[in-house]
């Protein structure tokens, strides 16, 4: 396997993404959403004089990194989960009938959805610029490592869905049961630290967690003390890191073994309507 | 015959021994043995379910084989599925294809998976979008094609490596004769400029009269196999037709003389071997009690029907159009 295979792949995503222009519209308002209604929301309850952080931050600042982080988890899975849920195209086909081993599919389509999902988190990034709401402590560094890792952790837990999943016709399902509690229970919406035990142990346990973790660090409230972040940036790092890695290998065994593919094989052969 | 010379025996395209596929109790596939020689264009024919997506599936390494082996061009194809997939050129059943590009942009992303330089994928598509009367639409989303036009992009699809081995399953279902005609035309072509091994499955029978050779397929099993012609040729001299109120009846009463009877929808069928005299005096015995008599040349319809009707298990009658269906449309 050489360069270009890869690299078709990675090109496709990203004309199939600026040709879907509803994806890149939602892409670009589900943060906004967030942001406006319940950020400014929470900020007009708890009231906006004293900072919802209670040490005069506003919380609509604090959920900057949220829902930046949001844009690549949800970019990132709905592209590795398409991987599978594409019936129409017949793109798995000239995959599975290429030659390289399967378990390339399963990368390429990995850092393809990942750099969509980057893609995704730039433009959030220049329309929260735009609207400024980037901390002026920002650290441009960090901000690179932080889209990097959390795209990736985001598209490898995507792929190891997809792989692992033999119905096609799940994908609501997979977005109410992975992608929303993902982010719920992370540090998007509320330090971890401040979390009850149960809910601070599974956001522990939560890979994503650690991708919003980085973006705090990269994208500070300015002095908050509880808008702080929960890790130490190696910990984020690795943890995102080695996640990514762990994923990608469980799902390119399962996608290499015979029993994961040969249902889908099966499934992509039918013809439609029987 | 020059194909059975030593030599060339080696120069096997595909070569597969008791080659088995089971799903749970089903044998899909039961001990399949076949030889296709290079350059060989090679059909085989059986009724829905009887095991030929399975085979071209095993052939191209996407499932594993539940038991025996195959080779493609020399490589095994469960042991060294990335050579094998390096020789081969499949279009699926079911199309292949990304419905938000374009035929080029398709063409191009193909290409790519089998590590061609960009100038190469660009020479070849216009190559095939011209052969295949697609230069017009390169750039048009796939989403907007005919069932032809589609059918015509992913054979392009499935040849722009130039494989040694094209297996092609079904490639004509669902499309009206023109364009029938026109996928026959283009894969003629292509075997004539590349020489490349064709290995075809079908419901059309006509179209694989063009095949070097046919087997058929029936419950996982090689029936019949052979030159069309061959076959054709060992089914009788006429297949009378005979059409009447009471088949049943006229069918037991002439089975002692032509032996058995095939029901081909409302029709009897039967294989004859004698002269026009011996027509001519089952016409006048019978003229009052039948429809119609016709008799006239086999053709692989017949060896289909007899194929079905004759090995031991038989479930249900093969899908196979009817004849006066397919010939008219
Ligand atoms: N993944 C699978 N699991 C269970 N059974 C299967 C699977 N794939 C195929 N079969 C069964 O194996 C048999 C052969 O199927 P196959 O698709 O090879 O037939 P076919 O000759 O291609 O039929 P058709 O003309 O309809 O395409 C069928 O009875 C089918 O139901
Ligand atoms: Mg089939």
């Amino acid at each position: 396997m050489t360069y270009r295979p890869i690299l078709a792949v990675i090109e496709r995503e990203i004309v199939r993404l600026f040709r879907q222009k509803s994806r890149l519209l939602s892409a670009m308002v589900r943060p906004m959403i967030w942001l406006f209604v319940i950020g400014a929301g929470f900020d007009a309850m708890l009231g906006q004089g004293g900072g919802s952080g209670g040490d005069g931050a506003s919380y609509q600042y604090f959920l900057v990194p949220g829902v930046l982080g949001m844009s690549m988890l949800f970019g990132a899975m709905l592209a590795a989960l398409a991987t599978v849920y594409d019936k129409e195209s017949g793109v798995m086909r000239m995959l599975v009938v290429a030659p390289f081993e399967h378990y390339w599919i399963v990368v390429a389509k990995t850092l393809s959805a990942a750099i969509a999902a980057a893609i995704q988190a730039v433009l959030v990034l220049i329309l929260l610029a735009l609207l400024g709401y980037l901390s002026k402590d920002l650290s441009p560094p960090l901000l690179v490592a932080g889209i990097a890792a959390t795209s990736l952790a985001s598209a490898s837990t995507g792929m190891l869905i997809a792989a692992c999943t033999k119905t096609l016709d799940n994908f609501a399902v997979m977005m109410n049961l992975v992608i929303f509690p993902m982010f719920f229970l992370s540090g998007s919406l509320y330090p971890i630290q401040h979390l009850p035990d149960a809910l601070r142990i599974v956001a522990m346990i939560n890979p994503y967690s650690y991708g919003v973790d980085l973006l705090k660090h990269a994208l500070p409230v300015s002095g908050s003390v509880n808008f702080s972040t929960d890790f130490s940036l190696g910990l984020n790092l690795a943890v995102l890191l080695g996640f990514s890695a762990l994923a990608t290998a469980i799902a390119c065994a399962r996608f290499s073994r015979e029993t994961a593919y040969e249902p889908l094989i099966h499934m992509l052969s039918r013809k439609r309507g029987e | 015959m020059m194909r059975d010379s030593p030599a060339l025996a080696t120069a096997l395209a595909i070569r597969a021994r008791e080659l088995t596929k089971r799903y749970g109790d089903m044998l899909a596939v039961d001990h399949l043995n076949l030889d296709v020689h290079a350059g060989e264009f090679f059909g085989l024919l059986g009724p829905n379910g009887s095991g030929k997506t399975s085979t071209i599936h095993m052939l191209s390494t996407l499932i594993r084989p539940t038991g025996g082996t195959a080779h493609i061009a020399g490589h095994d194809v469960s042991n060294d599925g990335v050579k094998v997939r390096a020789a081969i050129g499949v279009v699926f059943q079911e199309s292949a294809l990304d419905r938000n590009l374009s035929a080029a942009e398709n063409l191009r992303f193909a290409g790519l998976l089998y590590d061609l330089p960009r100038a190469e994928i660009k020479r070849r598509s216009d190559e095939l979008l011209a052969l295949f009367g697609l230069t017009d639409r390169r750039d048009k989303p796939v989403a907007s094609f005919s069932g032809g036009m589609r059918r015509a992009l992913d054979i392009a699809r499935g040849v722009i490596h130039r494989p040694q081995v094209l297996f092609l399953d079904e490639p004509t279902i669902g499309l009206d004769l023109p364009n029938r005609k026109k996928i026959w035309r283009f894969i003629e072509n292509l075997r004539a400029e590349t020489g490349m091994t064709v290995f075809l499955t079908t419901h059309y029978l006509e179209e694989a009269s063009e095949c070097d050779r046919v087997a058929f397929i029936k419950s996982g099993r090689i029936v019949q196999s052979g030159p069309p012609h061959e076959l054709v040729r060992r089914l009788g001299a006429f297949v009378i037709e005979i059409e009447a109120d009471d088949t049943d009846r006229i069918a037991a009463e002439l089975a002692p003389r032509l032996g058995h009877a095939m029901m081909d929808g409302e029709r009897i069928c039967f294989r004859f071997n004698g002269d026009a005299a011996q027509l001519a005096a089952l016409q006048t015995e019978f003229a009052d009690r039948i429809g119609a008599l016709r008799w006239r040349k086999p053709n692989l319809n017949d060896v289909f029907l007899w194929v079905n009707e004759t090995s031991a298990d038989c479930e249900s009658p093969a899908h196979t159009p009817s004849r006066d269906a397919t010939l008219q449309r």
